[in-house]
């Protein structure tokens, strides 16, 4: 699996491509806990853009949700967007739709102001 | 009716060797791509349990895998000789707790069972057989 991040404002966009299966969730998780970091200065929001991401296991929804909560430790705002169906599929009988904030495409994703926390 | 089998020793580097397997028989049976992922998730989650939890630490195992396409759907089957286990005999995961109580063990073989039409397992001459069917559509 590819990895792509762009920067836009205080928004880091995260764009998995390929397959993100038990080999590739390592990987992931760690560039994950990276962009969460951000280098010492903590971006206001993380969206992961899911357009180009054709497969995944429980093992990379594994990896969703520690992202999450080390998200909302760090008081990052964190959704996802741009599911394809048979991914869509698998968050929605995980229940991960339910936790996970899920955009329908990057558009409505960079609309929307993240959520203030307390 | 086509048919093909496979066999691989348990250790997580074969995961791609085992979905390399399973893409060729998806374009040699010319079925349609976007139906793929199920049975993508099942090989990947049934194989990681025997990987991870099917042998004794440092111990492998044969698994081998077949793949049959009826006009009745496409049954995939996969076979281990580790010890006995059925992993049909997981509790299912609350998959309606809140973040702080969610847990994601238990989740791959819970989606199997979503996702499939038909999932059973038995215990054949000394091996773990998991037989899984899905009717595919178009």
């Amino acid at each position: 699996m590819n990895v792509r991040l762009e920067t836009l404002a205080l928004t880091t966009l995260v764009i998995p491509e390929g397959r993100l299966d038990f080999s590739a969730a390592a990987g992931f998780e760690k560039q994950l806990e990276q962009v969460l970091a951000g280098a010492g200065t903590a971006p206001a929001r993380v969206i992961i853009d899911c357009a180009a991401l054709e497969y995944v296991s429980s093992a990379g929804l594994r990896v969703f949700l520690r992202a999450l909560r080390a998200s909302q430790r760090a008081g990052i705002s964190f959704a996802l967007c741009a599911l394809k169906p048979p991914i869509q599929e698998v968050f929605d009988l995980s229940g991960f739709s339910r936790i996970i904030t899920v955009y329908q495409d990057r558009a409505t994703a960079l609309a929307h102001q993240p959520q203030a926390r307390a | 009716m086509i048919e093909r089998r496979t066999t691989v020793p348990s250790e997580a580097a074969q995961l791609w060797v085992l979905t390399q397997f399973l893409q060729e028989f998806w374009s040699a049976a010319h079925l349609p791509p976007a139906q793929a992922l199920p049975f993508e998730l099942a090989l990947e989650e049934v194989f990681m349990n025997v990987v991870l939890h099917g042998t004794t630490a440092g111990a492998l195992c044969e698994v081998e895998v077949s793949m049959a396409l009826t006009s009745d759907g496409l049954t995939m089957t996969i076979e281990d000789e580790g010890p006995g286990f059925d992993p049909l005999s997981l509790p299912p995961p609350d998959v309606t707790a809140s973040l702080a109580d969610r847990r994601v063990g238990g989740l791959g073989v819970f989606l199997v069972r979503q996702m499939m039409d038909s999932v059973s397992y038995e215990r054949v001459a000394g091996r773990n057989q998991l037989r899984m069917s899905k009717r595919l559509t178009g």
